[in-house]
């Protein structure tokens, strides 16, 4: 016998169940965008090993992919119930931060700069009347660009490796910049925090990369390989 | 704009995100310290609810009218945290409930098991979930905030270790009179019962039905010696739990041991 009147039970039992079967709902389409992520940042990892002019058409091969996420997108909005976004969020957070790491990564190298996450929000189809359903949120934008920053570093050494000395240096401006504006954040000590302080290592080992280069005149045109200068 | 191309471009943005991130932690912490008072003020009424004495008279009225006076002491404890209930309600507005509900669990499942446990010893039932969403109000009526249903399963389970303790001290209580063992140990086996049904669906919930075993567990013992030792324990003599312990030579019985 229970102590609960049965109709109480039932309706808890229910409004759990139900509770269930949405997560595994959004789980589902979750997955749709998740496929279409891992491809576009598959395919952005050559970035390493691709000369500087072949880099425009990468892009543009990567950024195919981008237009079908607005069908994922559509779709995790459509099961959100209203003014629950906070509640299922962890579901897609990874992916849409994953999104925004590959749209940033290819702003930067079609244009130097920093992309804004209006941007990015509009790349994803995502549409203000879903504001309490589903959206990016800032930190997740945040997110996206710090695995930029943790690319960046390792593209620094691999354009190198390329023989493309110019590279590093306006990684390194660039970086600098962005590093700066995170600078001006006050944390918590939250998972953001965290990758905020992995930054430094990013920024130093960038650095690094342009002393060796600028040591060695290895970005002159005109010298090159010399020895170090050192007096 | 596309993109961000000058350095101060880039940090009059993340001025902004400051702005927005530092609202959103001043507010998450006025959250936590609203969440702490609501579980010290729900702490002090449980701690007065086990000091309500129930006087086992045969008018069953009578003992429901003690009863009730008792919980009525802890009303304006209750009302102090509705005004809690009220202030959290206007920080977490519209969207931005479930983005803080994590910082006032604890408070909301502390006062569910005083809330059951103020309800069990007036009906000697179990408040349904209906019943606490409708307590979580303000002044004029309105819902403050949604109860989540994690935090009322969770908070009802305390309730069991609450009533373990209650059953205990009363036993231990001569001369005064306490409540039912029986009656509780069915109570808190039902209550393990529905609990366990919904484990699968609530996070940490496992965790809590294992303590109400063990207070189930305690309870049975109490219950059982009761039963055997009826005698010493005649102030439980109560015609509706079926246990019948005689009336008053019983006193006689238990003085014959010093």
């Amino acid at each position: 016998m229970s102590i609960m009147d049965p109709a109480d039970f039932e309706y808890l039992v229910n409004h759990l169940e139900q509770e269930g079967d949405l997560k595994d709902s959004i789980r589902e389409v979750v997955a749709d965008l998740e496929k279409r992520v891992r491809t576009m940042t598959a395919k952005l990892s050559k970035v390493h090993s691709t000369p500087s002019s072949e880099i425009p058409s990468l892009v543009k091969s990567v950024l195919s992919t981008l237009d079908p996420c607005k069908e994922s997108t559509a779709a995790i909005a459509a099961l959100i119930p209203p003014n629950q976004f906070w509640r299922w969020k962890d579901l897609w957070a990874r992916h849409l931060q994953s999104s925004v790491f590959v749209m940033a990564f290819c702003e930067y190298l079609t244009s130097g700069g920093l992309i804004t996450l209006q941007t990015c929000s509009s790349n994803l189809g995502i549409k203000e009347e879903w504001k309490d359903r589903f959206y990016l949120q800032a930190e997740d934008y945040l997110q996206g660009i710090i695995t930029m920053i943790n690319e960046l570093s390792r593209l620094a050494v691999n354009s190198v490796t390329m023989k493309q000395f110019e590279t590093p240096f306006k990684i390194s401006q660039f970086v600098q910049d962005v590093f700066a504006g995170f600078s001006v954040l006050n944390l918590k000590n939250d998972a953001l925090r965290r990758r905020f302080d992995s930054i430094k290592y990013d920024v130093k080992r960038i650095e690094e990369v342009v002393y060796d280069v600028s040591l060695r005149n290895l970005n002159d045109p005109n010298g090159g390989n010399q020895a170090p200068n050192v007096a | 704009m596309v993109a961000l191309m000058e350095k101060q471009e880039i940090i009059n943005t993340f001025d902004a995100m400051r702005v927005q991130f530092d609202e959103n932690n001043d507010r998450k912490e006025r959250l936590i310290k609203l969440s702490r008072e609501v579980t010290t003020i729900s702490k002090k009424i449980i701690f007065l609810l086990h000091r309500v004495l129930t006087d086992n008279s045969s008018q069953e009225e009578e003992n429901k009218k003690k009863r009730s006076d008792g919980v009525r002491k802890a009303d304006p404890l209750f009302a102090d945290i509705r005004k809690l209930f009220t202030a959290m309600g206007q920080e977490m507005q519209g969207d931005q409930f479930w983005r803080y509900v994590r910082s006032i669990s604890p408070g909301l499942q502390e006062y569910m098991e005083a809330l059951s446990f103020a309800y069990y010893l007036e009906h000697h039932a179990l408040i349904s979930y209906q019943k606490a969403q409708d307590t979580i109000k303000r002044e004029d009526g309105t819902i403050c905030f949604p109860l989540p249903l994690s935090d009322y399963v969770l908070g009802v389970s305390d309730l069991t270790g609450e009533l373990m303790r209650f059953v205990i001290t009363s036993i231990g209580r001569r001369g005064e009179e306490g409540i039912d063992p029986l009656a509780v140990a069915v109570f808190v086996r039902n209550c393990k019962a529905d609990l366990e049904a919904l484990v699968p669906h609530v996070r940490d919930l496992q965790k809590k039905v294992d303590v109400t075993v063990q207070s189930l567990l305690k309870i049975e013992s109490a219950a059982y010696g009761i039963a055997v030792r009826g005698a010493e324990y005649a102030q439980f003599h109560h015609g509706s739990s079926g246990l019948d312990f005689g009336g008053g030579e019983d006193r006689e019985a238990e003085d014959r041991w010093h």
